[in-house]
């Protein structure tokens, strides 16, 4: 959906099926939908997790010495 | 016919969606397609039916700047069900086809838009062509035309319509 919507085609969909109620496939396509275009806002408005993976309380600029510019997994950034 | 079949009108008993779905008509964005494919999920029917009609009709940011801003996103997302809806008030309030159409093209040379609706008209566009480009120096020329609040408030909207256009463009609608 956020980097080639058009492969989401009749036939996607038909494969959606086969796994997934039509409500349940409204529910994810509302739930990616809404996640594209938060995101993609809140990346510009530069802001980070205030709790440091192992859950201390950390400033903006320490916060984003630990998460960087790049999305990371908590799991990776916690070692 | 679109990739998710939409409710039957009659099986919309949620008296709220039912409200929402008649506030969106009225709005003329979205019009009742949209709302009944969501009704298969009421409760995200309801939640998100208020999220479009709020962040586009209410706030403090001129409604006739938002839908230019709006169909200009439809457009960048190829979703052909949003590109061709109108807002009614906005219509109303004087907002004609070729302003919207500028708002989608070189609007920055454009002497019918003022410099904090091309402020507004770039921050949607690059939001999700050049994300990189909205950065410190992005937002502060924002501030000296907008609040911060303002500034939310066009953020929030602009993510959330790209978020559902890119949705509704997978389903098929307006094809």
């Amino acid at each position: 959906m956020a980097l080639n919507p058009d492969r989401i085609d009749a036939a996607f969909y038909a494969e959606l099926r086969r796994h997934y109620s039509e409500e349940e496939i409204v529910e994810l396509g509302a739930f990616i939908g809404f996640n594209i275009g938060y995101h993609t806002f809140f990346g510009t408005l530069k802001f980070y997790p205030m709790f440091s993976p192992d859950g201390r309380l950390v400033g903006q600029e320490e916060s984003a010495r630990i998460y960087g510019a790049a999305p990371t997994s908590l799991s990776v950034a916690a070692k | 016919m679109p990739h998710i079949e939409p409710v039957d009108a009659s099986e919309v008993r949620d008296p709220e969606l039912r409200e929402l779905i008649r506030r969106g008509e009225a709005l003329g964005v979205p019009d009742a397609l949209l709302p009944r494919i969501l009704a298969r999920v009421p409760e995200y029917a309801k939640a998100l039916l208020r999220a479009l009609i709020v962040s586009h009709a209410e706030g403090s940011v001129d409604h006739r700047l938002k839908e230019i801003i709006r169909v200009q996103l439809a457009r960048t997302a190829g979703d052909p069900y949003f590109a061709g809806l109108r807002s009614v008030p906005a219509a109303q309030a004087g907002l004609d086809e070729d302003r919207i159409a500028a708002g989608a093209r070189k609007f920055e040379d454009d002497p019918r838009f003022s410099a904090a609706e091309k402020w507004a008209l770039r921050y949607a566009r690059e939001m999700y062509l050049n994300p990189e480009k909205i950065d410190a120096a992005f937002y502060a020329e924002g501030k000296r035309h907008y609040t911060e609040a303002q500034i939310m408030e066009l953020g929030a909207f602009i993510a959330f319509h790209y978020g559902m256009q890119a949705f509704t463009r997978t389903l098929g609608l307006g094809r």
